[in-house]
């Protein structure tokens, strides 16, 4: 009849040819032209500089499948990385993970009881998090916990810790949000939650939940950047917020809900983290870098279809 | 006479009373109190020449504050302001332009122009989000600006910019005026304007503001040039007041206006929201970070106060709101 | 419905009347200060469909909505089976066997037919969702419903028909015994609404209760066993539906007979100067181009089916959803002055043609804003956005005065009027705006009845005053009393012109289902 129905929906994975080209391109592009890229050597850094942005845009994607968004994740990065070197070092983990509960409660709570945008909430707790960390550590350096050292410098079968840590979040998260109860109505919540609501799904746990867990990406993200560079760093996670937001919409997250899947962020976060290996080899400064990964967030959320205008 | 005795000691008109001051703009309140707790902490806050310098030192968020009120009032959103200010502050000290200041100024105004352009287009054309769009114009903007600091670093302020921003006639600062000669006029044409009108109107419902042939896309255009134009504003006196450029000037602006605005009373999608509430709210902001300071609380007690003003006012307006 | 469907269904269950399985008894409601219902008894058994009907805010949604789980009762209580029970959520009343299809449906799009099925109680195995169980279990519910739907199905991809086919899957799949209908038939084309009857009447045979929402009078007397009429919250009278007849009902739903609901149509000229020409405009939803005129002083209709193009006709029209191809030129005041207008909103605004969506709370007032504030919008129709504006207050307060809109002042929000009145400040923008062409979108959805009669007068004197109004309206009566020329709409194309005064609802209506593409040809 109309040509709606003609069009059939393509799923709710949002993989595309877009998503999963751009990393492909950019692995071939790369291999041709930048020295030194194909080699064992530069995929071990490649897998280590993207294993803490993956940890972050796992959590975010299940905030954006879910309608939401999470600035606030980098200031968490940063907050972990303070906190374990200044606590007891048997508490650190512990410490860091609490830490991420209550962000993602105080985010999520304001979030769905207090509606405030999730975009205004979360650069208020972004900006609350980084003077926190600060705080906490005012200068770099301090002592990492030589356990969690251990956790990230290990090899096994010849592949460095940072590929296994990426695989098990990876597997976690998959099946989290295409196996579970929890999953699925992310979906449903995101899509539209007051018919979520009506079918009998709690929003508003469901909601805050989203935001717990990519808090909890942010920690894990943290203890592992700040394991491997064996120092804390009150600012270590600046960048991260962004950064995994552009990861994820490259992938082909919505940022508007409902739609989005693991695979996509696993070549979000590839397609990014190739941009950044690929600059670093050819020698760009790392300022133009942050303006190229500016550029390519712009032209990622202008891809994405969008009723509203504004915020 | 009667009428009004009876009015002044029912209760009614007491709790009347207290709901007017509860609805006020947050900045109001707050600023009363942050001047009381500043009376017992710390009283020479409150010496009419520190006051004034606080004033002075407000006028660039007080600026940059009128674009980010605009701007939210049609539910959307300007954090490209930081990135603005950083390129401004480049153009005039650095050199790399080789012109005398009222050219320098004028590329300026001219920037602010293509940038605040360059944010509606994806704004309103391609339907981004608005925060992610100036969030990331701010990290282009800036990435940019520090990658060029390589071949001209920033420098001193042209000598018209720091008199502006430093001087004063009397013992009111320059600054001060500029600002006043700014919001008023602009606050004037807000409410006169049938632009003004358009604002209100696509603030409450933008739906509707699309269906009813409101010019949305040119209004949205404008409001996001204005806000530019704001920065380039508020960069210029920023620059004058502080007497260099540098690669971190006016970093903290976008959220302080944020902030401010949130403040001074201009909520999402309730339509309302004025132009002396953010001012309020500007002022009592950088009272606020005075205070901090000389309590012995820096960057991080700044930040953590930042973000919490934020998400409290926020929250509260939102129970405000279902309140009513 | 056929004939052996309702021979089916008079079966052993309307012989005897079925046990009561729903009773309110006493049910209050208030929201804020006003008293949204007000000691409402009514009962409903095994095996009938209950009508419940009413005038917009008579309660009946509220009503269901209690049942529902979505609000609860301040005052009375509620009894299933029985026993008193208390719904405190939808999953409650889910658990007590109660299924409700909402008016705007529920079922999320990113989600397949089975999913949406058992979202909320999905089978689980090992912690994890059983999806076979779950694919299986739906598909039964399907099957019992003759339905070709695969449960693999994204929702997205399903018409409106089909959706609601799923909603009754799920209530089936989740054993519910009764079953509420909220104005089941408002999207449905005339095949879907026949497999609907179909549907209602199995789930009778199966000794469901359903109730019915609706304020069409002919699919009451057609679906139902029994009516209940609420006004005002309270309830009025419950009647076998064979004891009524449309008049009676009527009478019982407005408390008075109606006087006259249109207003009185100018004879013809037989020549009408043209306002607007549309010339092969071919919506972008729909591959048809149409071709028509709307002239001074004329109400013109487009009636049809929901869905059937009329809104993506007039939306192209007004340049909300920009066509692919066609033009539309518009004649001014002065002969011979003619205005090519240009496939956008806001041109089409400034030339002097207003539109008036079907929803007026999402897309056509601004409901925090004053009545006041709203309709001086309107004045700044043809106005720069740099000039002061000009507002006239006396102008605004006589034209609210002369609507005769109900508020408490022209100061107070427009969200908290009545339909009626919130439709005549969205016409009084207009009318302040001075334009001369009004586009409407269901004109009185929402609107009770003795406003519609004030609605109708106000558009009859707009044209009578040299304006031209084209409205879009899926209540037959309503196109037949109101306009002057009616062209009916099927699959996106014009397939029949009436005049107003000899149409009949049959002649229409038999055009909208079934008018072929050959009669394209309408001027």
């Amino acid at each position: 009849m109309s040509i709606r129905q003609m069009i059939r929906f393509p799923g709710r994975s949002g993989l595309g040819l877009v998503a999963l080209g751009i990393p492909v391109v950019m692995f071939v592009f790369l291999g041709f032209t930048a020295p030194n890229f194909a080699t064992v050597q530069n995929y071990a850094n490649v897998n280590a500089q993207i294993a803490a942005l993956l940890l972050v845009a796992l959590g975010q994607m299940i905030v954006a499948v879910s309608g939401g968004i999470d600035l606030s994740v980098g200031s968490v990065l940063s907050l972990t990385s303070a906190i374990i070197v200044s606590v007891d070092p048997a508490l650190a983990v512990p410490a860091a993970l609490m830490a991420g509960l209550c962000v993602g409660l105080v985010n999520g709570i304001g979030v769905t009881v207090f509606a405030v945008h999730p975009l205004i909430m979360t650069l208020a707790s972004m900006t609350f998090l980084q003077g926190l960390a600060l705080l906490i550590l005012p200068v770099p350096g301090g002592d990492v916990p030589d356990y969690l050292e251990a956790l990230v410098r290990f090899t096994f079968l010849g592949l460095p810790a940072a590929f296994y840590w990426c695989v098990l979040a990876v597997v976690a998260t998959w099946v989290l949000t295409s196996r579970t109860r929890f999953g699925l109505r992310i979906f449903a919540v995101g899509a539209n939650d007051l018919n979520a609501a009506r079918n009998g799904v709690n929003v508003t746990m469901q909601r805050i939940t989203c935001y717990v867990l990519c808090s909890f990406g942010g920690v894990l993200a943290g203890l592992f950047l700040s394991a491997r560079v064996a120092s804390a760093e009150p600012t270590m996670g600046v960048q991260y917020g962004l950064e995994s937001v552009t990861a994820i919409a490259l992938g082909g997250v919505l940022l508007a809900g409902g739609i989005g899947s693991v695979p996509g962020v696993i070549a979000g976060t590839v397609a990014l983290g190739l941009m950044t290996n690929g600059m670093n080899l050819i020698g760009v400064s790392p300022f133009i870098r942050a303006a190229a990964t500016g550029l390519l967030l712009l032209s990622a959320v202008s891809l994405q279809p969008r009723k509203t205008i504004g915020a | 006479m009667t009428m009004t005795t009876r009015a002044f000691s029912s209760r009614p008109g007491a709790t009347d009373a207290l709901r007017f001051v509860l609805n006020l703009p947050f900045a109001y309140l707050g600023t009363a109190l942050l001047l009381l707790f500043a009376y017992f902490t710390r009283p020479m806050l409150l010496s009419p020449l520190l006051l004034l310098l606080i004033v002075r030192q407000a006028a660039p968020l007080g600026i940059a504050v009128i674009g980010q009120s605009v701007c939210m009032r049609v539910l959307s959103l300007d954090l490209s302001i930081g990135g603005v200010i950083v390129a401004v502050s480049y153009i005039l000290t650095s050199g790399a332009l080789p012109y005398p200041p009222p050219v320098l100024i004028a590329i300026c105004i001219l920037f602010g122009l293509v940038v605040g352009l360059a944010n509606a287009f994806f704004i309103t054309r391609l339907r981004a989000s608005s925060v992610i769009v100036t969030l990331a114009m701010a990290m282009i903007l800036s990435g940019v600006v520090i990658s060029l600091g390589q071949f001209y670093a920033p420098g001193d302020a042209p000598e018209v910019l720091k008199f502006i921003g430093q001087k004063r006639i009397g013992i009111v600062p320059i600054a001060l005026l500029v600002w006043l000669a700014l919001l008023i006029p602009f606050a004037l044409f807000l409410r006169f304007s049938v632009f003004g009108r358009y604002v209100d109107a696509i603030g409450s419902n933008p739906n509707a503001a699309w269906v009813s042939g409101i010019p949305y896309i040119r209004v949205l255009t404008v409001v996001h040039v204005m806000s530019s134009l704001f920065a380039v504003a508020s960069g210029l006196l920023l620059v004058g007041f502080v007497g260099v450029g540098s690669m971190d000037i006016g970093s903290d602006l976008a959220l302080n206006s944020l902030a401010a605005v949130i403040l001074g009373g201009v909520t999402f999608g309730s339509g309302k929201g004025g132009v002396l509430g953010p001012a309020v709210a500007a002022f009592m902001l950088t009272f606020s970070f005075n205070l901090l300071t000389s309590l012995g609380l820096g960057e991080p007690g700044k930040l953590m106060l930042q973000g919490a003003i934020i998400a409290v006012a926020a929250m509260a307006y939102a129970v405000r709101m279902q309140r009513t | 419905m056929s004939k052996d469907t309702e021979q089916a269904v008079s079966g052993p269950e309307k012989a005897s009347p079925g046990r009561t399985l729903v009773e309110f008894a006493g049910i209050s409601k208030r929201f804020g200060s006003t008293a949204a219902l007000t000691e409402v008894s009514l009962r409903g058994g095994h095996g009938s469909v209950h009508a419940v009907t009413g005038e917009n805010g008579a309660g009946k949604s509220t009503l269901m909505n209690l049942l529902a789980g979505v609000h609860r009762p301040d005052g009375g209580t509620l009894r299933l089976r029985g026993d008193a029970v208390t719904l405190g959520s939808p999953q409650d009343a889910r658990r007590h066997g109660i299924s409700t299809i909402f008016q705007e449906l529920t079922l999320l799009p990113n989600l397949t037919v089975a999913e949406n099925m058992f979202l909320g109680r999905e089978p689980l195995r090992f912690g994890l969702i059983d999806r076979r169980a779950m694919r299986r279990a739906a598909q039964a519910a399907l099957d019992r419903l003759d339905s070709r739907i695969s449960p693999d199905t994204y929702c997205a991809d399903l018409s409106v028909g089909e959706q609601q086919m799923v909603e009754i899957a799920k209530g089936i799949a989740a054993e519910a015994e009764i079953f509420i209908l909220d104005e089941p038939t408002a999207a449905l084309n005339a095949p879907e609404v026949e497999k609907l009857a179909r549907l209602i009447a199995q789930l009778r045979a199966q000794g469901k209760l359903i109730f019915y929402i609706s304020h069409r009078l002919d699919e009451i007397f057609r679906f139902c066993d029994v009516v209940s009429v609420l006004k005002d919250g309270k309830h009025v009278a419950t009647h076998p539906t064979q004891e009524l007849d449309h008049e009676r009902l009527v009478a019982l739903m407005v408390g008075r007979e109606i006087g006259t609901l249109y207003p009185e149509r100018r004879p013809q000229p037989t020549k009408r100067q043209p306002r607007l020409v549309v010339e092969a405009l071919a919506p972008s939803a729909f591959g048809c181009a149409v071709s028509f005129r709307l002239s001074v002083g004329e109400i013109l209709g487009l009636a049809g089916l929901e869905g059937q193009g009329q809104r993506a006709i007039i939306r192209a029209l007004a340049g909300i959803e920009p066509p692919s191809a066609g033009t539309v030129s518009k004649a001014g005041r002065k002969s011979g002055d003619v205005e090519h207008l240009p496939a956008s909103i806001v041109a089409t605004a400034r030339a002097g043609v207003g539109f008036i969506p079907e929803d007026r709370k999402i897309e056509g007032l601004y409901l925090p804003l004053s009545i006041r504030q709203n309709v001086a919008l309107g004045m700044l129709r043809d106005q720069s956005i740099w000039q002061r504006a000009r507002i006239s207050g006396n102008a605004i307060e006589q034209l609210l005065a002369k609507m005769r809109v109900v508020s408490a002042g022209s100061g107070q929000a427009v969200g908290a009027l009545s339909g009626g009145n919130q439709q005549k400040v969205m016409i009084g923008r207009w009318l302040a705006s001075g334009v001369d062409v009004l586009l409407i979108e269901e004109p009185t959805r929402g609107v009770d009845v003795g406003a519609k009669a004030e609605i109708y007068g106000l558009l009859r004197e707009f044209a009578d005053a040299g304006g031209a109004v084209l409205i879009t309206s899926s209540e037959l009566t309503e196109v037949l009393g109101l306009c002057d020329r009616i062209l009916a709409v099927r699959g996106g194309a014009l397939v029949a012109e009436f005049t107003g005064t000899e149409a009949t609802e049959e002649q229409v209506m038999h055009a909208a289902l079934t008018g072929g593409i050959e009669q394209e040809a309408v001027a």
